[in-house]
């Protein structure tokens, strides 16, 4: 009884660690995934002016998760509610979506803060803000790269090691 | 019809709008959003305030402030969240929304080389309620056609703003393009059933019939081609080249290269039918392109209009040579077609109707 007891804390102990483990090799992903989104989201206005109701639906087929239904969502919240402010709707979406993915807080602001200024001004404006909040991702995708290599293979290890010790301490 | 216009206004404003929309439908002719001032309505009959909870008011300081936001909120609606794809728009000052309602905007002014590329900041925005007055034009026309050859003269329509032009030339254009000829317009016989001419519309303000996406919201008849937001004198000649127009209809004339390209029109054998901002031919003689015109006698006729508020359109049709050829029964004279126009030639009505206009 007391074995079974042990082996499922052990077990809980290293899929802990492995999940955060997990998490850390996401948010890299993520944030490429979303620098990626807002580059042709630039295209989209620079060249093509097009609506961004419409640029935003055809960035999110495009898109893979967690970025496509992101943007898909607020695209549905614009058609939904089209008398509240882009800047408004894109915060909530962005909520919503953040607390599912591997991204965090950083990334957030960047993107919210993207979200009060799209669509208010002319083309070169626009592309001026997208490549800002573009750049700003770049880093924190730079620093999310050094805590993954840093930390991945740590957690890995540390949910069996904090496993095994609280096994052995209540034994 | 101007329910569509409230789509377009957040939903602080909307609820303000509301209750009094039904009952002042009608007679609407504009809304005027400016940020932190009071919010106002042009009716025919005047102006009026709204304060919240929408009731009218005469005292400016009874009523409801549109807010920075309210204001930001509007500009998102009108653009489709997307003001970078109405940089032309924005640079020209106004939008066009679906039921041909036009929308000016004032704000802070981008320039670029010294030219206004943009506005930013729109702290002004003036609804103005296009409605088609359809036949309007109707009781001028047998004064307009040229029988001999078999279409209409060369016109020009002059008015003062909001009395009317561009509802003329609108209206103008699709009973020419529908062939909706008044009874006896072209005596009795065979040419009585004449079918329509073919029309060609340079609508430079997207304004004579409001183009949604290239589809006119405006009845302009079926044998009507409309060239939208394209400069008219450039717009006059495409149309020459790719449309074959027996009438051309452009709105507002007035740059140097308009004449140009009516002069052009003209020679082409094509007929022209203009509007010009002006109370009366002085006004408009005294704009060197016009005046280029008017003393070639490119023009044959000249219709003068004026709308008092709540009333059916007045207005007058003058030859060439400054003689009176049609009036409206309620027509006092009061937009003469001026003494500048008048050869020496002129006839002694026309004289009491300069004397009508200084009594007023």
């Amino acid at each position: 009884m007391k074995l079974l007891g042990a082996a499922l804390v052990l077990l809980a102990a290293t899929l802990f660690g492995f999940f955060q483990a997990l998490q850390f090799a996401r948010r890299p992903r993520q944030i490429r995934e979303l620098i990626s989104a807002l580059q042709r989201l630039e295209t989209e206005i620079v060249y093509g002016s097009t609506p961004l109701p419409e640029a935003l639906r055809r960035l999110s087929a495009a898109a893979a998760e967690p970025v496509g239904p992101l943007l898909g969502g607020v695209a549905a919240a614009l058609a939904q509610r089209p008398q509240t402010p882009l800047g408004e709707l894109w915060r909530e979406e962005a909520e919503r979506v953040w607390k599912r993915s591997a991204m965090k807080e950083p990334e957030f602001e960047a993107f919210t803060r993207l979200g009060l200024a799209l669509g208010l001004s002319d083309r070169t404006d626009q592309a001026k803000h997208l490549k800002l909040a573009a750049a700003q991702l770049k880093a924190e995708e730079q620093t999310a790269r050094e805590e993954q290599k840093r930390y991945e293979t740590m957690w890995r290890s540390l949910g069996v090691l904090v496993g095994a010790l609280i096994v052995i301490l209540m034994y | 019809m101007p329910e569509a216009i409230l789509s377009y206004m957040p939903d602080s404003l909307q609820r303000i709008l509301r209750p009094v929309w039904p009952a002042l439908a009608e007679q609407l002719e504009e809304i005027r959003v400016r940020e932190n001032r009071p919010l106002e309505l042009r009716l025919s009959g005047g102006s009026r305030f709204v304060a919240p909870g929408g009731v009218l008011t005469g005292r400016p300081n009874e009523a409801y402030m549109p807010t920075r936001s309210d204001c930001a909120a509007v500009l998102e609606l009108l653009t489709n969240h997307s003001a970078y794809s109405y940089e032309e728009e924005l640079r020209l000052g106004y939008i066009t929304i679906p039921g041909g309602h036009r929308v000016g905007l004032a704000g802070r002014a981008v320039l670029e080389g010294g030219r206004v590329r943009l506005q930013r900041d729109v702290g002004s925005y003036n609804f103005r309620i296009a409605r088609q007055v359809v036949g309007v034009a109707k009781p001028f026309v047998p004064s307009l056609l040229d029988i001999g050859a078999a279409t209409l003269h060369h016109t020009l329509i002059v008015s003062p703003p909001q009395h009317g032009k561009t509802t003329f030339a609108r209206d103008l254009a699709r009973i020419v393009s529908a062939g909706e000829w008044p009874p006896g317009a072209w005596g009795n016989g065979p040419a009585a059933s004449r079918p329509g001419l073919k029309v060609g519309v340079v609508d430079e303000r997207s304004e004579l019939a409001a183009c949604v996406q290239g589809a006119p919201r405006f009845d302009l008849g079926p044998r009507t081609d409309v060239l939208d937001g394209c400069p008219k004198a450039e717009g006059m000649m495409m149309l020459i080249r790719s449309m074959s127009p027996e009438v051309l209809v452009a709105d507002e004339l007035g740059r140097p290269e308009d004449a140009a390209a009516v002069r052009e029109a003209i020679h082409a054998g094509i007929r022209v039918a203009a509007t010009a901002h002006g109370n009366d031919l002085d006004d408009v003689r005294r704009r060197p392109a016009l005046r280029e015109l008017l003393g070639e006698g490119a023009f044959r006729r000249i219709v003068t209009l004026r709308r008092k508020p709540g009333e059916p359109l007045q207005g007058a049709v003058w030859d060439e040579q400054g003689r009176r050829l049609f009036a409206t029964s309620g027509w006092a004279g009061g937009l003469s077609a001026g003494a500048g126009y008048r050869p020496a030639a002129a006839t002694a009505q026309n004289g009491d109707e300069r004397k009508g206009a200084s009594a007023r």
